[in-house]
């Protein structure tokens, strides 16, 4: 027995977990699972790093995730010849971001700034933790780490399992949703068929999705959930509302300082979600100050006819089918009341 | 790099084909030298000159002690090692906290100083590669073993990656007479290996990673008064994750060492199941335990000058231990309480000694009274966790009033999911240290019928590969 070795065990170990990992990809495969690449720090770190590209082929993006389901990054390219460069992050607020841009000597580009009030205007700590750990985690990179990312790109390419989000142990143990004791937070859970995330940061939702009406009530359900959580946060002080704006004010002069572009956006919302930001986040006091404030152009989806009307499938994202709409018109605007100038031909990234 | 990331996995492979190439013993060694600096440097690469450094001192430094027959240039000579290891350390690790401390001193003599906090990054691993160099000097200066001959060898025990950045620490004979001829591991060797390697992955990556880290996150980081429920499970959870992230860490490295023919010394042997202090750090960083012991304990006198002497190299021993993991005074608690306990612990086994025989000994320490003893450590080394674990003496207070019961009204933090996966992990770990105590897991392995051993080996796999945790980095990278 000293001398045994263990090559059989390895053997028959090597059969059963490929034989199990292959039953469950082609499983989720049948189920009709395409791939969605792990949207955390590695992947957002890396897109990044693309913000020092030319403002004459480049445009920033950063917000929360409107921006990131509405701006269809494929006809934001074939439009205008200019990469999209996302940075936006869903479910947090953009201000850490605009910080860490703006703080950034050698940012020098074009930055669109998706507002979706309740986040932007956030003080709620929860909403600043993706966006600053994102931050770090771009500041800090190791070689190591880098090289990790790329080792796994192929692999995030070739297998549909593999998503954290939806299909690792943690998230299957999570949809069991065990109830918890009175007052303890649990995180609602989204159907995986909401959100698929492409390597250039875009998400999308699937056809299912949203025609799906059980899907999307899911998804309001959630909506629901979180505009209850935030009827029970103090209310926003004009002191602290202030600080906001010339915290922002501050940032985006730093930029322009540089010879930069900032623009706004208030990207759709529809229903019921849209009345209740509407009277939670009154328009001149919010929407309007910003722009007056800061000195800066913005689009409101409520003041072009061609973008003003789209129903969200789940009151709060465009379906993809719109985004491609939305996005043509949102170029469109850009270039003939904005002034901005693209050129059809692609970057050389 | 770390071992529980796709990088480490390609770096591996090429270095075991490295390996195994038809070249010669020096230049597998080379290979493995660079190598290591390529691991450690893919971390943050500048750092690479102060491993180079420490090498280089100690190497010229260790041979001048031991031929030298001046004893006052011995002492110089010992001095500026120690200067230099010493020094480094505590620029690196300590700067920002002596002047901290110096700043809070002469603040309160009522004089105004404030100066710029200095931005000081603590080089990875620097605490585990000084003491794996000071004991070389230091037994050069004893005479205890012989110098190493090859600067070569001399760089590759200090730098060898599988326990360059978090130990195990290992001393000169452990290793260094390993790198006098060619070693190419044996069929036993790769695979015993490979299921270390796969073992320490599923317990850093699997439980500490995806089961436990966030719900001791939670608790920790929480600025509200818990209830005494949440407070104790944060606790279980932290317990469970640094056993596991740590001795999870130390498997990978005694099995990656073997898969390339080297044999690392035992680093973790099932300390919860330990029967009091003294058995618990026999079992927990037992090469850490056994370096402050060599170093530290018995130079301070150890038990050989009477009993207050011995309390009083105990205490210190374990004051500087805690010191040792991190620049705060919440670690140096941490290590005053365990003193603390081996105080007591001394005291009620010299009154007994009289009065205990063998037969009582061994049913203690493996009958049900063994097991409640066990238990009992295992709860009072969770209070230590508690200063470990908490930024500040303040939150650790919090946390012990909350875990006393006393606090009425405290917040509910955890989800029933949560509070589930510790009630089953930390059980686990408990039972499985307790029917392992005196036994080896490769012995085990061994032991059991191949086919059982490779359904449990692929279902570590299975869930490693399933909980798609991110590489985060080991805990104890930080100390």
């Amino acid at each position: 027995m000293e001398n045994k070795s263990l090559l059989k065990s390895a053997v028959l170990m090597g059969v059963i977990t490929i034989f199990i990992v292959l039953c469950w990809e082609i499983y989720l495969r049948n189920l009709g699972v395409k791939n969605s690449y792990d949207d955390g720090p590695p992947l957002w770190s890396y897109t990044r790093e693309k913000v020092y590209q030319s403002p004459n082929s480049t445009v920033v993006f950063i917000g929360s995730s409107r921006n990131k389901f509405d701006l269809d990054i494929t006809t934001w390219k074939n439009e205008t010849g200019f990469d999209a460069v996302q940075l936006a992050i869903e479910g947090s607020c953009p201000r850490p971001i605009l910080k860490d841009l703006a703080d950034d000597p050698n940012f020098k580009g074009k930055l669109i700034i998706d507002i979706t009030e309740g986040l932007f205007f956030s003080i709620a700590p929860p909403n600043n933790e993706k966006p600053i750990e994102n931050i770090k985690y771009y500041h800090d990179r190791t070689p190591a780490q880098k090289a990790s990312f790329f080792l796994n790109k192929p692999l995030e390419s070739f297998f549909v399992f593999l998503d954290k989000d939806n299909f690792s142990l943690n998230a299957k143990l999570d949809e069991m949703e065990i109830p918890s004791r009175s007052g303890v937070f649990m995180m609602p859970i989204f159907p995986w068929k909401f959100n698929r995330n492409a390597f250039d940061r875009q998400s999308a939702m699937t056809k299912d999705f949203v025609n799906d009406p059980k899907l999307c009530n899911q998804v309001k359900g959630v909506w629901h959930f979180f505009s209850e959580m935030n009827k029970h946060a103090p209310p926003m002080s004009e002191k602290g509302l202030d600080a906001i704006f010339s915290s922002v004010k501050v940032a985006v002069d730093k930029i322009k300082s540089r010879g930069g572009e900032v623009l706004f956006v208030r990207t759709p919302s529809s229903g019921p979600y849209y009345d209740g930001e509407n009277m939670a986040f009154p328009r001149e006091k919010y929407w309007n100050k910003l722009l007056q404030i800061t000195n800066c152009p913005g689009i409101h989806f409520k003041d072009y006819p061609a973008i003003a009307n789209f129903n969200c499938p789940e009151f709060s994202h465009l379906g993809p089918e719109d985004a491609k709409i939305f996005t043509q018109h949102f170029i469109e605007i850009l270039k003939n009341e904005k002034g901005w100038e693209f050129s059809l031909s692609k970057s050389s990234n | 790099m770390i071992f529980n990331s796709y990088t480490f996995v390609a770096f591996f492979i090429i270095i075991l084909l490295l390996h195994h190439l038809p070249i010669s013993w020096k230049f597998k060694k080379i290979n493995l030298l660079i190598a290591s600096y390529i691991f450690y440097a893919a971390w943050n690469p500048p750092f690479i000159l102060l491993l180079w450094l420490s090498t280089v001192i100690d190497f010229f430094v260790g041979r001048a002690l031991f031929t030298q027959t001046n004893p006052h240039k011995k002492k110089f000579l010992l001095v500026i090692s120690l200067i230099g290891n010493l020094g480094m350390l505590c620029f690196f690790k300590y700067g920002t906290f002596l002047l901290d401390n110096f700043v809070s001193v002469v603040n309160l003599l009522g004089l105004e100083y404030h100066p710029a906090t200095p931005n000081i990054i603590l080089p990875a691993g620097i605490s585990f590669y000084t003491f794996t160099t000071l004991c070389y000097t230091i037994d050069m200066y004893h005479k205890r073993s012989e110098p190493v001959k090859s600067m070569l060898d001399f760089s590759l025990f200090v730098t060898f990656f599988p326990h360059l950045v978090a130990g195990p620490i290992v001393r000169p004979p452990q290793l260094v007479p390993q790198f006098e001829t060619e070693r190419i591991a044996s069929k036993k060797q790769m695979f015993d290996g490979l299921l270390l390697l796969s073992l320490g992955l599923f317990m850093k990556v699997v439980l500490a990673d995806g089961m436990l880290s966030a719900t001791a996150d939670a608790v920790f980081n929480s600025t509200d008064v818990l209830s005494g429920l949440d407070a104790w499970i944060g606790v279980f959870a932290f317990s469970g994750q640094i056993f596991l992230d740590f001795a999870g860490y130390s498997t990978c490295a005694i099995g990656v060492a073997l898969c390339l023919g080297f044999v690392l010394p035992q680093n973790f042997n099932y300390p919860y199941a330990a029967i009091g202090f003294s058995d618990f750090w026999r079992r927990w960083h037992i090469t850490l335990s056994s370096w402050l012991k060599d170093y530290l304990y018995i130079p301070l006198g150890g038990s050989r000058h009477g009993k207050l002497r011995t309390y009083y190299a105990l205490m210190l021993t374990m004051l500087l231990g805690g010191l040792w993991h991190g620049a705060n005074w919440t670690f140096v608690a941490w290590g005053g309480l365990h003193g603390l306990y081996l105080w007591i612990e001394k005291y009620l086994r010299d009154r007994k000694k009289d009065t205990d025989n063998e037969s009582k000994k061994i049913t203690r320490d493996t009958g049900w009274i063994g097991f409640f003893y066990a238990l009992l450590t295992f709860m009072l080394v969770n209070i230590t966790w508690v200063f470990f674990r908490s930024d500040t003496f303040s939150k650790a207070w919090q946390m012990l009033i909350s875990m006393s019961g006393t606090e009425t009204g405290g917040k509910a933090l955890l989800t029933t999911l949560s509070i589930i996966k510790v009630l089953i992990i930390i059980p686990s770990i408990i039972i499985t240290h307790w029917f392992m105590r005196n036994t080896k897991v490769l012995d085990v392995a061994h032991q059991l019928s191949w086919w059982k051993l490779g359904i449990a080996w692929s279902t570590i796999m299975l869930l490693l590969i399933w909980s798609q945790e991110s590489g985060s980095s080991f805990i104890y990278f930080q100390f």
